[in-house]
């Protein structure tokens, strides 16, 4: 399987023997013994600390579809150098639209996303509640808000009711976030209340960083498939942002993102001291970013036995999965049944 | 498929053979890389070495195995090159 390259350091990265060949620079621009990276099994590469890199290297990497995802200093995802789209099919973007541009079929795509980030949501809930947390009520909302969005499939309401949906995912997130601070007591970690741009918490900077990763490992899944990154179901679809990506994040966050940050805050991986407030919010110290992207680079490689495929699947691979199915439904082979964790 | 791969080629061939490795591997030591390939990957290298190779006068060994951690690697004075994916 080809592996995420992550660059944390200063250096150069270039073209060298039709290869990449990363050579460290540091402040006082000191150069340090370089390093080949074999092309043939780079997926992508994640760019952290600041890099040097020329057009014919950018020409390379597309070559080889290698995207870069770029991350600035605040840790804010900041953009993404995209290869050429290689796998194109107008029939599949076309259906895909369709299916946009239709209320009623656009709302059963969505109201399926939505249930699956719901259900896995609470599957996070259940498995603390078994371990010793008392958060019965909130489960009990959740069944709640499922039932809502499963009745939400009246077809002659349509139009505003992507947005009732949204809405719907706002309560849910909303009930989701109070478990945090029981799932995690005593952690020196208070939940209190959402906040972005910039976050205004420990726990706020380290959600807005693993959302970000989910989001960037959603868009290089959907790059290896025929669908467009830009038209989404459940999300409006807007400018300059890759709106499908959202969608399939939403998903898997719970799965991949909340319950790393549950582990890492609870074994104590990560602690207080590994933030930085800075004027405007928290970030992640150097430190505990590389511990966070470690264990999210494992989380992502580990598999478990698919059970209708019968075979090993990463958790990254699901990810793919998960767009063949929308593929899918679009050209109407299968529908799409969002994945839902089973264990 | 986690691969450890040994050469010892004519001196003609060295760099060529250095050059050509590191796109497929990590270097670690001279004439020793080690990486992990896929089964397509694999035999695009193989059928590069092929290429490139005398086989009356060189030798390439490859050691193969399912994952790395079938493998336990054990290092005495320095780590020349690093596999890791963190730079």
């Amino acid at each position: 399987m080809k592996k995420s390259y992550y660059l944390f350091n200063p250096g150069k990265l270039s073209r060298k023997d039709s290869t990449l060949k990363f050579t460290p620079v540091d402040a006082d621009g000191v150069v340090g013994n370089s390093r080949y990276l074999p092309i043939e099994g780079i997926k992508n590469l994640y760019v952290f600390g600041s890099l040097d890199a020329n057009s014919a290297l950018y020409n390379f990497l597309g070559r080889h579809h290698v995207p870069v995802h770029f991350f600035d200093y605040h840790e804010h995802y900041s953009g993404s150098f995209m290869p050429k789209e290689f796998l194109l099919a107008g029939k599949m973007q076309v259906a895909q639209t369709e299916y946009y541009l239709s209320d009623t079929r656009r709302l059963t795509l969505a109201r399926l996303i939505l249930l699956g980030a719901a259900h896995n949501m609470r599957k996070n809930l259940c498995y603390y509640q078994n371990r010793g947390k008392d958060l019965g009520d909130l489960i009990e909302s959740f069944d709640r808000y499922q039932a809502e969005i499963v009745a939400m499939l009246a077809p002659d309401r349509s139009g505003s009711l992507v947005a009732a949906l949204m809405g719907l995912e706002g309560n849910l997130r909303q009930t989701y976030y109070q478990a945090f601070d029981r799932i995690m007591p005593n952690s020196g970690f208070e939940f209190t209340t959402r906040s972005r741009r910039p976050p205004q918490n420990e726990l706020n900077a380290l959600i807005s960083f693993g959302n970000m990763m989910a989001y960037t490992a959603s868009l290089d899944q959907i790059y290896h498939t025929q669908l467009n990154p830009t038209i989404s179901f459940l999300h409006e679809p807007g400018a300059r942002r890759y709106s499908l990506a959202l969608d399939l994040a939403e998903i898997f966050k719970p799965l991949l993102v909340d319950r790393l940050i549950f582990k890492l805050v609870n074994k104590r991986q990560i602690q207080a001291q590994d933030f930085d407030r800075s004027l405007r919010g928290f970030l992640l110290k150097e430190k505990a970013r590389k511990v966070f992207v470690q264990e999210w680079d494992q989380r992502l490689r580990e598999t478990i036995k698919h059970r209708v495929l019968n075979k090993q699947v990463s958790y990254g691979y699901l990810i793919r999965l998960e767009c063949y199915k929308l593929a899918k439904h679009c050209l109407e082979i299968e529908r799409y049944q969002p994945f839902k964790a089973w264990w | 498929m986690y691969v450890i791969l040994v050469y010892d080629v004519s001196e003609k061939r060295v760099a060529k053979m250095l050059k050509l490795c590191r796109r497929y591997l990590n270097w670690i030591q001279n004439s020793v890389l080690e990486g992990e390939l896929t089964q397509s990957g694999l035999r695009a290298m193989e059928s590069e070495i092929k290429e490139l190779i005398d086989p009356s006068t060189d030798s390439v060994i490859m050691f193969k195995s399912r994952d790395s951690r079938w493998l336990e690697k054990r290092i005495w004075g320095i780590e020349k090159g690093l596999t890791d994916v963190f730079l």
